[in-house]
């Protein structure tokens, strides 16, 4: 343990003390993933298993290297410039830590994935092909995860994570409030900070990659734009609300107009849902696979209903507490 | 005088730690009130309390005749509290920063008087980087300015000296006195620095343990600052050790 970075303690220790919110905010992500691509593995959802192994994989390729690319370059930032930055840390160090905390969890998901494929393996229609989607699903995770662990470390701590971040290309005056304004801009920025965090479009390239050989290149588009969407739906929704509590939290002192600041707060996510939503009906039709539509709908749907209700509880909570 | 603030066995807890035990204060139109104290005293939590972005366990704020609990927005319209320095969002820019408060207080755009202010300060060339590439000092001029917007009648500063270069310094004291000199806004200043208390308020309040302890009137200061063997330094020492 003494070999280890100091702040990984107290990270846990804070993780700890923060109780049960913290850690489904911690693993739920992981967890949700994991138990989506498992029942993509095993679903009827696909008539040829190639196509179901391959959906199964993508989630898991994507998802795994998204969630540790941002969370390694997160812990980076914490403990480059936090309460231990300072501190005579050599950067092997942080990297061995990182890389140690990586295998872990990378060994838990594979652990997970194993253990719910064999509960699921009772019922699955594709009963006989589960060792492939065992595999076929680890060597995604185990891929994802590496991919981005190096990704992260070659890019290290930034000072400056607002750098880069351009005005939008067309100019959307009617989502600005002017009761509230910039806080799409804020909300916005926070979006596309997380999305890059996540590896942003380097993801395409992997995912493309996982695809089977000689798969047609309509429905291999099709299927990545609905990952692509429903991340990003993901994404925005949760920076979103990250940013609406933060801009609550930070004008808790002015006579604001919670009422309107609600609606205001609504604008941005909302026109990033229907964007996102655009792309996945688009995905959805390439596919030609009608039924996954309702599922992905639900699911997305879902991405975006508990932010949203953050935005709501947020703004309702400092109203009533004001 | 009327009074423009006044805190009515204020009580304030993070869990069994209670921070502030029943503070009785009442701040007049026009008045400087600087609030001393050792750390830990509860001085950042007042302010906190009487903005409303602390939690109270027991008592009543009332701001311009206006009960905090009851009417907020009322009672915030009349107050303006400088913004810490690490909580201001690093994505956005000053410029974007003074828009957002200036349309949460209700004003179409942000006003020519903390533009200036930001002249006075010296920040109008970094206005329209991102908050994220500003020093510690700019930061602080910024959230002095969020406080300021509007010029609401009392104003909440905690430590807002910290950080300021000295030219900026010594530029927003006079700044800060005209504003007061005028009658209609007070100052409620939270600092270590006895000599900006000692030269400036109108009146000093000494807290400890979340209590008044003792406070120092106008008359008490200006005695101060004729006898140079006397000053609040020496003054406060002996309030602390009684």
């Amino acid at each position: 343990m003494s070999a280890l970075h100091p702040a990984l303690r107290a990270d846990w220790l804070v993780l700890r003390r923060t109780g049960a919110v913290a850690s489904v905010r911690m693993f739920g992500a992981p967890v949700l993933l994991l138990a989506c691509c498992v029942a993509l593995a095993c679903g009827d959802l696909y008539k040829g298993y190639g196509w179901c192994l391959a959906a199964a994989a993508l989630p898991a390729l994507g998802g795994s290297h998204a969630i540790a690319h941002r969370r390694v370059l997160d812990a980076l930032e914490r403990w480059r410039f936090g309460w231990c930055g300072a501190l005579p840390i050599a950067r092997g160090r942080t990297a061995w830590t990182l890389s140690i905390v990586t295998i872990v969890a990378l060994l838990v998901s594979l652990m997970f994935v194993s253990a719910l494929l064999l509960i699921v393996s009772v019922s699955a229609p594709h009963r006989g092909d589960l060792p492939y989607a065992l595999a076929g699903i680890d060597l995604a995770l185990i891929v994802g995860t590496s991919v981005a662990m190096v990704r992260a470390l070659r890019i290290g701590a930034r000072t400056n994570h607002a750098g880069g971040i351009r005005e939008p290309v067309l100019a959307l005056p009617w989502l600005n409030d002017t009761r509230l304004p910039h806080l799409p801009d804020w909300q916005r920025r926070a979006a596309l900070v997380r999305w890059r965090r996540g590896g942003s479009f380097v993801m395409v390239g992997i995912v493309l990659g996982a695809v089977p050989m000689g798969a047609p290149m309509v429905p291999v588009a099709g299927l990545v734009l609905l990952v692509l969407s429903w991340s990003w739906l993901a994404v925005a929704m949760r920076a979103s609300a990250d940013a609406t509590t933060d801009a609550v939290r930070l004008l808790g002192a002015t006579p604001l107009d919670f009422a309107r600041a609600r609606r205001a707060s609504f604008r941005y996510p909302v026109a990033a849902a229907l964007c996102g939503l655009v792309w996945m009906i688009v995905g959805i039709a390439l596919l030609r696979q009608g039924m996954i539509a309702p599922a992905w709908i639900v699911l997305a749907g879902i991405a975006s209903a508990w932010p949203m209700l953050r935005i709501l509880r947020t703004t309702r909570d400092t109203e009533s507490s004001a | 005088m009327t009074v423009l603030l006044r805190t009515t066995t204020l009580r304030v807890a993070y869990g069994d730690v209670r921070v502030l035990d029943g503070i009785d204060l009442e701040i007049a139109r026009g008045e400087f009130v600087a609030l001393i104290g050792p750390n830990g005293a509860g001085k950042t939590t007042l302010l906190h309390a009487i903005a409303a972005t602390a939690p109270l366990c027991d008592g009543h704020v009332a701001i311009d005749g206006h009960d905090l609990a009851k009417t907020p927005r009322e009672a915030k319209q009349a107050l303006g509290l400088a913004i810490d320095p690490p909580r201001l969002p690093a994505l956005l820019t000053g410029r974007e920063c003074l828009a957002l408060f200036a349309g949460a207080r209700g004003l179409p755009a942000i006003p020519p008087a903390t533009l200036a202010l930001g002249e006075t300060l010296s920040l109008t060339p970094m206005l329209d980087r991102r908050v994220a590439s500003y020093s510690l000092g700019m930061r602080q001029k910024l959230g002095i300015m969020l406080g300021l917007i509007g010029e609401p009648p009392l104003l909440l500063l905690d430590e807002p000296f910290n950080g300021l270069d000295p030219r900026s310094a010594l530029a927003f004291k006079p700044h800060l006195a005209s504003l007061v000199a005028r009658g209609d806004t007070s100052v409620l200043l939270a600092t270590h620095s006895l000599d900006i208390a000692e030269r400036h308020a109108s009146r000093v309040v000494l807290l400890m343990d979340g209590r008044v302890r003792r406070s120092w009137d106008a008359g008490e200061l200006a005695a101060m600052r004729e006898h140079p063997e006397r000053s609040l330094e020496k003054a406060m020492a002996e309030a602390c050790s009684a």
